[in-house]
């Protein structure tokens, strides 16, 4: 990740509740965290719906229009002040140029889609304790990170059930 | 003999020269930019208290929540009309939006300039000393993402065709893309006055 992370030549700075994305622009870029934190959520007749979170030294991107040049309906909402480092979707195709490169980027995806089908079973697993438990055995450090409040709404379920499940 | 293929395309040309004419999706990416800066320097007007929000330079003047609401009254004038033209369109999308020569004056009448150009407000549209509290910041914002729902919908039909009748008059009727860029500017330019009242009340 680090290669990725050196290509980048811009660093942009949020403040609490900035977006840096909203509904329908095209984003192609891909971000690092530095420091602070995420939200990627869409809205549902004003509901938000967290779909996954950014913290420190994660990549973050708006997969399909990274992937398609196409608008995404993702919005992108600074948790806390954020700091983030830009790669562009040109300065990865040129990194791309290179074999090697390309063997590290593919490792990139893979562990992308790893990731995606374990949320897929998340949202498909009934139990709201099973959902609870999958997630804090997969990433302990998101409940450092990220208020209960938004963890409860990433977990479809009320901050008052998320933190009775903490307890027991 | 030059075609008339030819003439068309130099035509083309000359008109994306002088920024009358553009790409439909370049226009809805830029107004959809400016959206976001917009919700994200509002964002920042949620952790003033109630001393900054309504504080102002002399009785006329408005203070930052009445510069919102003056917003917001146009948000629902303007939001529902536009919602319901898009609706009920049964126009296809087309790939390119000229401006009309009403809508785009308009349009760049609203920003502000360098030098302050005052404007009149309708009487309907002043909130001046009217009771106001932090909920019309989330109005505000809720507007937005209004805006960018219908920026989003805009892309179904063709913004050259669907019209929108203004506030002043229901005679006087802009092109979707002219109407999209002058309800921006027009937040824009009270935004600049939020600025300047920030500004005042740093230095006042």
């Amino acid at each position: 990740m680090k290669e990725i992370v050196e290509l980048s030549d811009k660093t942009i700075i949020l403040e609490r509740n900035d977006f840096l994305k909203v509904k329908g622009s095209i984003d192609s870029n891909v971000y690092y965290v530095e420091s602070g934190s995420l939200k990627v959520f869409v809205l549902d007749e004003y509901e938000e719906q967290i779909i996954r979170f950014g913290y420190k030294e994660n990549l973050l991107a708006s997969l399909d229009s990274f992937l398609t040049g196409r608008p995404s309906a993702f919005y992108i909402q600074a948790i806390k002040k954020t700091t983030l480092r830009v790669i562009t979707k040109q300065q990865i195709e040129k990194f791309l140029q290179k074999e090697s490169n390309r063997v590290l980027w593919t490792r990139i995806l893979e562990s992308l889609i790893l990731q995606q089908l374990e949320r897929e079973i998340d949202i498909l697993t009934n139990s709201p304790k099973e959902r609870y438990q999958r997630v804090l055995k997969r990433s302990p450090q998101l409940f450092q990170e990220i208020p209960n409040r938004l963890i409860a709404n990433y977990l479809r379920m009320s901050a008052e059930t998320l933190s009775r499940l903490k307890k027991s | 003999m030059i075609s008339i293929k030819v003439y068309k395309k130099k035509f083309l040309e000359v008109c994306i020269k002088f920024k009358n004419i553009m790409q439909a999706e370049n226009l809805i990416q830029s107004l959809i930019e400016q959206t976001r800066q917009i919700i994200n320097q509002v964002e920042q007007l949620k952790t003033f208290d109630s001393h900054q929000l309504t504080w102002k330079a002399n009785p006329t003047s408005w203070n930052i929540l009445e510069c919102l609401e003056h917003l917001n009254l146009y948000g629902d004038f303007y939001l529902p009309e536009i919602e319901s033209k898009i609706r009920n369109s049964n126009s296809k999308n087309e790939t390119t939006f000229k401006s009309g020569f009403l809508g785009g004056y308009f349009a760049k009448s609203m920003l502000p300039k360098e030098k302050l150009n005052k404007m009149k407000t309708f009487k309907d549209k002043n909130p001046l000393n009217a009771k106001l509290d932090k909920s019309v910041i989330e109005k505000f914002i809720g507007q937005q993402v209004k805006l960018l729902d219908l920026l989003n919908k805009s892309r179904n039909v063709n913004l050259n065709n669907v019209r929108i009748e203004t506030s002043i008059s229901s005679m006087i009727r802009l092109k979707l893309g002219d109407t999209f860029q002058f309800f921006i500017n027009h937040i824009i330019r009270h935004l600049k006055q939020i600025e300047r009242i920030q500004a005042e009340l740093k230095n006042g």
